[in-house]
């Protein structure tokens, strides 16, 4: 029997995306908590500033993981209730992100460069994620 | 005026908005209202001042260079065209690095922070903030530090060191002195191992006596000395009571506590002088105070009375001996002397005799002291001690008459130079112990005699006409806190022949006696620590298997 696409509702290229977004998101932690420690030797940073940008940044970490993680679980399963909870932890890793695109106290343009293509991605992804539950609803 | 003083104070209180265009900031226009020399952003110049320029001192005016985009003004001077002139632009500077600063949230992180001009409102927490020694540019992360270094508490007290305040229950042990003035101030702490003695005045009056403090004995001796880990109370150690015509008796039994009271109209028992005797311990702890006091009687018509305070420290187990400075000599001590006693042997021998002292000012070293006759004959015994530290000469002029013999005169004449009994030994240190030998150095005697060569053949007896005394001392030990130290003694005595007189003639010699002190210091050596040496060693099989 040959599989084609409307036996398989699960989304291949949203999984392709989960994938690169997790090893993508690896290195953007990296590079962003290594430029804060560069901005806080180099320039004035005082505790009150750098507390919520470090903050920010774990907490985004943190949502992450389970995002990721429910995110492939409803895909694979093709279950909506995961993929719509996974949406929703997006919603809030975008907003994380922008307050690190906008809001931090010193945005590089190196930040600038790092944080667009995560917001490209979660873009991306947040629009499969909305096509593969509406195939799987139906 | 009132309208002007107003707008003043308006204008001052707040300080002007700060410069942020870099078309208008300029950093070497120096001279108001003048062209400076090479500044091409001066606005105050003119294009004849500008073509009398070499070069622009100031380039580029820019904000801070780790922004990734800004203006930037550019002055430079076309030197091509005739007359040259000056070319300002206005260009976007751009840096390409990665890290350049895109956005900032942070005020004060491109520009420094306008301060906060002092209000009555907000002037407590300037003070706070910028009050201290140092402040932190961020001085909320300074809190921490400032927590750490709290003054030690007032219950616990460390070893006394020198010149510490001697700590009370309830502040320090006062021993009231004249500040700027003669008036008693009973702020005056006294220091551990100081030893002090003032006077000063206070006012009085016999009405209000009980109720002045400073009168009473208690005010003296209430609180008790806080030591290293005991409290060590003030006993009463005598009690003189002086009567209105200066007469002092000792009362005996010292125990009870007198305090002022109103008779007739005198008032008794008021405090007219008290004396501190504090023993300590080496280790610099408080064993024992005791205060002898002096009570007097004060008329209606006193108005003030003079009172006296000591205080002095003796160390547990020793006899109290005067030191002149600890461990080297103070300048303005006197010089400690001693002699050996008798059978004093060799120097090589450890079983020394102790060197006996005394605190008898004539067996000190001393020297001649002037007197208003200036008669040598007349001096009688006449001495000033010898002072660390300060030269001294004096004298005296001797009338020699035909009758006098040369015999008797030269022996009183050394009396008078040398003094009764003049020293064998003087310390070498201020705290010398006589049982330390070696801490003291013997006085060497020189004598010098100037003879005349005609009368060489005439072996007259010779009078002595002078006595100089040369301390040499050194400085010795830290360089951040020399002591002196006296390295060695000479005395030298000058004697002259005496030229018999024609009877009825009679001659004025002087007579004159010298202290000099030279520091014969040699230079300060640096001590460095021992440089690092390279320690290699192959190990034990490194060239296994060729060996």
């Amino acid at each position: 029997r040959v599989l084609n696409s409307s036996s398989q509702l699960s989304s291949l290229p949203l999984q392709i995306l989960f994938y690169v977004n997790g090893i993508y998101y690896i290195f953007y932690f990296l590079a962003t908590l290594a430029m804060i420690v560069y901005k806080s030797q180099v320039f004035s940073y005082p505790d009150d500033f750098l507390a919520p940008d470090l903050a920010v940044l774990f907490l985004m970490a943190m949502l992450e993981v389970p995002r990721l993680y429910l995110g492939c679980k409803g895909n694979l399963r093709e279950e909506e209730a995961a993929l719509g909870l996974s949406l929703g932890l997006t919603v809030g890793s975008v907003v994380l992100s922008v307050y690190l695109l906008a809001w931090q106290t010193y945005v590089l343009w190196a930040d600038v460069v790092l944080t667009a293509v995560l917001l490209g991605a979660y873009g991306l992804e947040s629009g499969l994620k909305v096509m593969a539950i509406a195939a799987f609803v139906s | 005026p009132a309208d002007t003083r107003g707008a003043a104070q308006a204008r001052a209180c707040s300080a002007p908005a700060p410069v942020t265009d870099v078309a208008r900031l300029c950093v070497c226009d120096l001279l108001v209202a003048q062209c400076d020399v090479n500044c091409c952003c001066d606005p105050d110049c003119s294009p004849e001042e500008f073509s009398l320029f070499t070069a622009c001192s100031v380039p580029v005016v820019t904000g801070d260079s780790h922004l990734c985009r800004q203006k930037a003004a550019v002055y430079s001077l076309d030197v091509e065209a005739n007359p040259p002139e000056r070319i300002f632009q206005l260009i976007d500077q751009v840096n390409p690095s990665i890290f350049c600063i895109h956005a900032t949230n942070y005020k004060q992180a491109l520009h420094l922070r306008s301060p906060e001009m002092p209000t009555p409102e907000n002037f407590d927490d300037l003070l706070n903030e910028f009050g201290s020694v140092a402040f932190n540019a961020e001085p909320e992360s300074w809190n921490v530090d400032t927590d750490a270094s709290d003054p030690p508490d007032a219950n616990e007290t460390q070893r006394y060191e020198y010149g510490v305040p001697v700590q009370t229950e309830d502040a320090f042990l006062r021993l009231p002195s004249p500040v700027v003035s003669s008036w008693c101030s009973d702020a005056n702490p006294a220091g551990f191992l100081v030893n002090q003695a003032t006077k000063c005045i206070r006012s009085v009056s016999v009405e209000k006596c009980e109720s002045i403090q400073a009168l009473n004995m208690l005010f003296y001796i209430n609180s008790s000395i806080l030591a290293f880990v005991f409290q060590v109370n003030i006993s009463v150690q005598s009690i003189v009571v002086q009567s209105l015509d200066g007469m002092r008796t000792l009362l005996k039994g010292a125990d009870v506590l007198r305090l002022p009271m109103i008779l007739d109209e005198l008032c008794l028992n008021v405090v007219l002088g008290v004396s501190y005797h504090i023993t300590y311990t080496d280790t610099g702890e408080i064993i024992e105070a005791a205060a002898a006091f002096v009570l007097g009687a004060i008329t209606k018509e006193a108005l003030s009375i003079q009172q006296s305070f000591q205080i002095s420290f003796t160390q547990v187990d020793t006899k109290p001996v005067p030191l002149s400075g600890n461990p080297g000599y103070v300048v303005g001590l006197p010089v400690r002397a001693g002699f050996s006693p008798q059978g004093y042997p060799f120097p090589a021998e450890f079983l020394f005799a102790a060197l006996a002292l005394s605190t008898n000012k004539h067996s000190q070293l001393s020297i001649l002291q002037s007197t208003p006759t200036q008669d040598c004959l007349a001096a009688q015994g006449a001495r000033a001690p010898v002072l660390f530290g300060y030269n001294m000469i004096s004298g005296c002029k001797l009338r020699i008459t035909a009758a006098m013999r040369c015999q008797p005169l030269a022996q009183t004449l050394l009396d008078v130079l040398k003094g009764q009994s003049f020293p064998e030994y003087v310390a070498s240190f201020g705290n010398s112990q006589a049982q330390d030998v070696l801490d003291w150095v013997p006085i060497t005697h020189l004598h010098i005699s100037e003879q005349r060569i005609s009368n060489a053949l005439q072996s007259s007896c010779q009078i002595p006409v002078s006595f100089g005394i040369e301390v040499k001392w050194t400085k010795y030990g830290s360089l951040v806190n020399p002591q002196a130290r006296i390295v060695n003694v000479t005395a030298t005595l000058t004697t002259t022949t005496l030229k018999q007189l024609p009877s009825g003639r009679e001659r004025t010699i002087p007579i004159t006696s010298s202290v000099v002190f030279t520091d014969i210091s040699s230079p300060a050596e640096p001590g460095y620590k021992a440089w690092p040496t390279i320690n290699i060693r192959l190990p034990f099989d490194f060239f296994y298997p060729f060996v």
